[in-house]
């Protein structure tokens, strides 16, 4: 379990280093892959509580520390409005919120319905986006959403989802490699069980 | 629950309502951190994304090109006429400050940055150029593009520095409008994606004698941005019953930013008490 869960944490770094990599669709309301909150909710799926909870909290705060923007103060005179942003870690939680979202469908996908979980993955992270919008619109003082922002969010969803059997094929062979049991039933008889 | 499972929850809890308490110094701090590391990366990734950008570019665009660089080849030759004429008229204006005994105003300089990195962020008009604390570049300073203003340097690490753009809703600008006495406050409107989005101008007196095509500049005022840069063009007045508002079109193209300068000592910012436009 600790070598498997040391090993998914190095995985999301990579991911913080492939992300650099990743561009934008801008064909697409500048839609791309989540990389990053892909490999947490991927990997939240096959690990306990705790290890979501770990995985949750170094994910927020390096995702944090390349997003987070601090509010300038000009003169108040001049500029009656401060437009207000959240506050740095707001997205431990939002990612421990996703990790439950996952954990809920870990019975089904431990009986190895995996479909069940990729399509989990797209929701997860459409909620995600979701409210992480809703939040910094409601901290600016309205609740604007409109039709490009539902655009952005979907077609980010949906491209970082179909990349979803591909992290979950790397964890499996983690796991194996690892001797880390994340099935337990609905396989065939005979075959190993990870 | 098993208590274990409760126990970590606690803690975890705690952790990240103590993370939410950490001062902006502390969170610059792990900012710089994360940056230092990341860096290298986030150079070579930028070699990527341009490549991927430059081919979906060159699929779209490869019919137009050529009619593009016709129309830019003349608007070149245009620009260097009025380049000429500018250089005249600046060379007339200090001699004419200098007659007058008028207080020399700091000269813009500049120093040119590539931008290595667009759309760093999820819902921040952000991009990430190649000059950071190593040239100079400081937090909060003002970025230039060639037409006008881009935004300010919202953090500067060793070698990068990330700048946030006028089109984000959290980058406002005190400006005025040309050839009327309507002052404002100018920032970008959330949720626009595609094409240049446009920005709304707030704050404009009821019957605000202002008109579509009319230019946007910079007042200086406020202590963010230097005077008497440009920003955009009106492109819709709206009328509203206190206060009129309009929407103005960036003068920058900012889809497609390449280089960019950043406006180094611009001592100019919060001296300027409240110039005419």
């Amino acid at each position: 379990m600790i070598r498997y869960l040391l090993t998914v944490l190095a995985l999301l770094l990579v991911a913080f280093i492939l992300r650099q990599f990743v561009p934008v669709l801008p064909q697409f309301y500048d839609a791309r892959l989540f990389l990053v909150p892909l490999v947490f909710i991927c990997a939240s799926v096959t690990l306990d509580v705790l290890g979501m909870l770990l995985l949750s909290f170094v994910c927020g705060l390096l995702w944090d520390a390349q997003h987070t923007i601090l509010p300038v103060v000009g003169d108040v005179e001049v500029y009656p409005e401060v437009s207000e942003t959240l506050k740095f870690g707001y997205s431990i939680f939002l990612f421990a919120i996703a990790g439950f979202i996952m954990q809920g469908v870990q019975p089904v996908f431990r009986e190895g319905k995996w479909q069940v979980s990729v399509l989990v993955t797209g929701v997860a992270l459409f909620f995600y986006l979701f409210v992480e919008w809703m939040l910094l619109s409601f901290v600016r003082g309205h609740l604007v959403f409109t039709t490009d922002t539902l655009k952005f969010i979907f077609y980010s969803s949906v491209l970082t989802m179909l990349f979803s059997p591909l992290v979950f094929l790397i964890l499996f062979k983690l796991a194996k490699l690892y001797q880390y049991r994340i099935r337990y039933e609905g396989l065939r008889k005979g075959r190993q069980i990870y | 629950m098993k208590p274990l499972t409760l126990f970590a929850l606690l803690i975890f809890l705690s952790a990240g309502t103590w993370v939410l308490t950490w001062s902006p110094m502390t969170v610059r701090k792990v900012q710089e951190t994360y940056y230092k590391a990341i860096g290298p990366f986030l150079q070579s990734g930028s070699k990527i994304e341009k490549f991927s950008r430059d081919f979906v570019r060159e699929v779209e665009h490869s019919e137009n090109l050529q009619r593009k660089l016709e129309a830019i080849q003349a608007d070149y030759g245009e620009l260097k006429i009025i380049e000429g004429r500018f250089r005249e008229l600046e060379r007339e204006n200090v001699q004419l400050n200098q007659a007058l005994g008028f207080q020399k105003r700091t000269t813009f300089d500049v120093k040119a940055a590539k931008v290595i990195k667009r759309q760093p962020s999820t819902w921040w008009d952000t991009l990430t150029i190649n000059q950071g604390e190593k040239s100079d570049v400081g937090t909060q300073l003002t970025v230039l593009a060639e037409g006008g203003l881009v935004g300010r340097v919202d953090q500067a690490f060793e070698d990068i520095s990330n700048i946030i753009l006028v089109t984000d809703e959290s980058c406002q600008v005190s400006v005025y409008v040309e050839g009327s006495p309507e002052k404002g406050i100018l920032s970008g409107e959330p949720g626009e994606y595609g094409t240049t989005p446009l920005l709304r101008l707030r704050y404009l007196s009821r019957n605000a004698a202002i008109q579509k095509g009319m230019k946007v500049f910079t007042t200086g005022r406020g202590g963010i941005f230097p005077p008497d840069i440009q920003v955009g063009t009106i492109t819709e007045v709206i009328p509203g019953s206190y206060e009129s508002e309009a929407m103005v079109k960036p003068s920058v193209d900012l889809q497609n930013l390449s280089v960019v300068f950043v406006l180094a000592g611009d001592d100019t910012v919060e001296q300027v008490e409240d110039p005419e436009p």
